[in-house]
């Protein structure tokens, strides 16, 4: 049974946080199909959040085809994330260093190199969705 | 809530059990003395009632030599004051606190919002607090009234000395038995609790409730009893009114109502207007034979006020009248208890405030 | 959901003074509800009419349909703990339990039972005794124990120490999640709310300033930074919540029917403290008093 945790500072939505948090289980293996999630009352109950927020993000991920929720029983694991296990992608990840390296010789500092990554990230979504 | 009330009573409950536990066993170990002592008086099978010489020559000796000793007296006198003062103090720290408490403590907010309505938490603790308030209260008067049974009747014989006195009109004993207790007990504990309810807290509204029920327990004997049955008047010579002590010249008794409760006495002349009583006896000591050094005895002070068609007039409660006033003063209290109890506590609990 | 607590026009009054005015309020079930203000803002007030301790001056208030504590039922529908969790000091905690079973008629004992041993609270110790953090978490289990639909909690945490605070409110959590409770809480601190409330009403000087859920309030709101500007020149689609100025910046927090597309403003998103804050300020402002927001459903 994984375990959830919250960083009330990030900025990103407490629900957004534990989707992201189920997701990365599943991409680590710590989440397997077939799993429970933890029980709504039981996250509450560490974590001091509204029963709903829990409830959101077990719906979305419900949405997204990931896991199912039996009535009655609890939430479970259904369904895997595309793209496999990140061990898998090591081509791209050697492609990623060498473009951090071309950055970095560029003479950007890292909050460009951040900064540059995320708007380019974004844009792209965007323009995914369009 | 039956629980809730017994539970929070508890204390004060066991308080009294013990009050009640020694004043029992004190009354219990002295009692069949004190009624052996009467049996070996020559009052049981006396004949002659109160003025015939035989029983109360033998009232008379047997309250001196109880008054002698130190124990009896002092449980009489203990026990008086037990019995007049327990309503008091059931005011006082079973009424007072009732409400207050609740409200000070703010555990009101806990209780009211159980599963039960404000009127029946109300209900079941003055209901049951205050039938316990009646019981215990009622519980010592009895107990005292057959531990006192023989000296009342040696006072009823005509006999009394300093702490044995006091017919059963007076003011000590008319308070302390029959069924009065009752309504004292009820009329306190609901003064208390009213008091509560509006005072808000359990200090000040002990103290309120003690000042009005000490209040009430003083002007009841002064003004009120007296007048609950319009009282009878009579005129009769002073003779017969058997006004022994020449100074006042009171009436003593009332002629063909042996037992009557006398509330005044003065002096009429034949046309039944008031006659100046301190002028007339002083002209029938200046009348007096030469030689007779403290001036006339009392029946020769009555010849002469007879000779000058001076009468007195006495106003009175008849005997038969003790039940009867003993009922509706009580009933008189337990209707101001009630009173205030609906009044001021249902009413000010209202939901108008908090 | 149904409204678990609908008001028109509430109002109460103590001799002069209005303690709670105007209050019109359509509460929805399922949520957690944070109602916060100032102290003295009327918060307690309100709270205490929907539990019938206080009785409206003016308008009408009702409890999961029905006038607040009008007989037994609708008493045992709706749960309450007090600020500072009022106990009989003089009761152990066993006796206040007891109290539970035998003034509510639909008492879980067992659930009463499991929570004192977990919180290890123990049954013989006089309540007088308890801590803060303890006192409150008897008086919650005896509002809980009593299986209420609605619960509603008067500055619950006011007093308690940041973990007592914690626990406090995740074991409200997870019986709001266990029995499906809808749940209105009191503070004067939004930081207590913010985790747990996913609907807020905003109360300051006796009245009403905002009520919605929490993240649709946080959706219509933007702070907007931009050269000096006089707020009259906005369009109608935005509200001003605050203002401030200095010689050549201006810093709006706004409440948007629509997009904001004027590109001078720099724009982002609203914390749900500022935005408290904000409605606050406003109330104090001269001339804005009267003002009351809801963002409709």
């Amino acid at each position: 049974m994984i375990e959830f945790h919250l960083d009330a500072r990030s900025g990103v939505a407490p629900y957004r946080q534990l989707i992201h948090q189920v997701r990365q289980a599943l991409r680590l293996g710590l989440l397997h199909e077939g799993d429970q999630l933890p029980k709504v009352k039981d996250v509450v109950a560490v974590l001091a959040i509204n029963p709903n927020t829990v409830l959101k993000a077990y719906r979305e991920l419900e949405y997204e085809g990931l896991v199912a929720a039996r009535p009655g029983i609890g939430t479970f694991v259904t369904g895997t994330l595309d793209g496999g296990p990140l061990a898998a992608h090591g081509p791209l990840r050697h492609e990623l260093q060498r473009w951090l390296g071309r950055a970095r010789r560029a003479g950007l500092d890292d909050e460009s190199i951040e900064a540059l990554f995320v708007s380019t990230f974004r844009s792209a979504a965007e323009e995914d969705i369009a | 809530m039956t629980w809730l009330t017994w539970r929070q009573f508890r204390a004060q409950a066991v308080t009294a059990a013990v009050a009640l536990g020694a004043f029992a066993i004190l009354l219990a170990t002295t009692g069949p003395s004190l009624a052996s002592r009467f049996a070996g008086s020559r009052i049981t099978g006396c004949h002659g009632g109160f003025a015939g010489g035989g029983c109360n020559s033998a009232a008379i000796g047997f309250l001196n030599r109880l008054a002698a000793t130190t124990l009896y007296p002092a449980v009489y006198g203990l026990g008086l004051v037990v019995i007049i003062v327990a309503p008091a103090i059931i005011g006082i720290f079973w009424g007072a606190p009732l409400i207050a408490r609740e409200l000070e403590t703010r555990t009101f907010a806990l209780v009211w919002t159980q599963g039960i309505t404000r009127t029946r938490w109300l209900t079941v603790k003055l209901a049951l607090t205050g039938l316990a308030a009646m019981a215990v209260t009622e519980a010592l008067s009895l107990m005292y009234a057959w531990w006192a049974e023989p000296i009342g009747r040696a006072i009823s014989l005509g006999a009394s000395t300093s702490v044995f006195t006091g017919g059963r009109f007076s003011p000590l004993i008319f308070a302390t038995r029959g069924i009065t207790p009752l309504g004292y007990a009820a009329f306190a504990f609901a003064l208390g609790a009213a008091a509560g309810a509006l005072i808000r807290r359990a200090l000040p509204a002990m103290a309120v409730t003690l000042a009005i029920f000490a209040a009430v327990q003083i002007a009841t004997p002064l003004w009120i009893r007296p007048y609950l049955i319009p009282p009878r008047h009579t005129t009769a010579t002073f003779a017969s009114v058997q006004a022994v002590d020449i100074g006042t010249l009171a009436a003593t008794v009332v002629p063909g109502h042996p037992g009557a409760w006398i509330l005044s006495s003065a002096a009429v002349d034949a046309a039944g207007q008031p006659v100046n009583l301190g002028a007339v006896s002083a002209s029938c000591f200046s009348q007096a034979p030469p030689g007779i050094k403290e001036g006339p005895s009392a029946p020769a002070l009555w010849q002469c006020l007879q000779r000058r068609h001076v009468k007195a007039a006495v106003t009175y409660q008849p005997g038969s009248r003790y039940w009867p006033l003993q009922g509706i003063e009580t009933g008189i209290f337990l209707a101001l208890a009630v009173s205030l109890a609906g009044f001021f506590c249902f009413w000010r609990l209202g939901r108008r405030r908090t | 959901m149904s409204a678990v607590l609908e008001t028109s026009r509430l109002g109460k009054r103590y001799r002069r003074l209005w303690a709670l005015a105007d209050c019109t309020l359509s509460i929805p079930g399922g949520h957690v509800v944070g109602l916060v203000g100032p102290n003295g803002a009327g918060k307690s007030t309100l709270l205490n009419l929907a539990v019938g301790l206080l009785a409206p001056t003016a308008g009408t208030i009702e409890v999961l349909g029905t006038p607040p504590a009008a007989g037994p039922a609708e008493l045992a529908r709706v749960g309450y703990l007090a600020q500072d969790a009022p106990v009989y000091a003089g009761l152990s905690v066993a006796d206040h339990l007891r109290l539970g079973a035998r003034l509510n008629p639909g008492w879980d004992a067992e659930l009463a039972r499991d929570r004192v041993e977990r919180l290890d609270l123990d049954p013989h110790q006089k309540a007088g005794t308890l801590s803060g953090g303890q006192r409150a978490q008897l008086a919650l289990t005896l509002a809980i124990a009593k299986r209420p639909e609605l619960l509603i909690l008067d500055e619950p945490v006011a007093s308690l120490d940041p973990l007592a605070r914690r626990e406090f409110l995740a074991d409200l959590m997870e019986a709001t999640a266990e029995q499906e409770l809808s749940v209105v809480l009191s503070s004067h601190l939004v930081a207590d709310l913010e985790r747990v409330c996913d609907y807020l009403i905003v109360l300051v000087g006796s009245r009403v300033r905002v009520a919605g859920p929490v993240d649709e309030l946080l959706a219509a709101h933007y702070l907007l930074a931009g050269p000096r500007r006089d707020p009259a020149t906005l369009p109608d689609e935005l509200t001003v919540i605050s203002a401030s100025h200095t010689d050549v910046q201006t810093t709006l927090l706004v409440r948007a029917s629509g997009p904001v597309l004027d590109p001078a403003w720099t724009i982002s998103e609203v914390g749900l403290e500022d935005l408290v804050l904000a409605y606050m300020s406003q109330a104090a402002a001269p001339g804005h008093g009267r003002r009351h927001l809801e963002v409709q459903k």
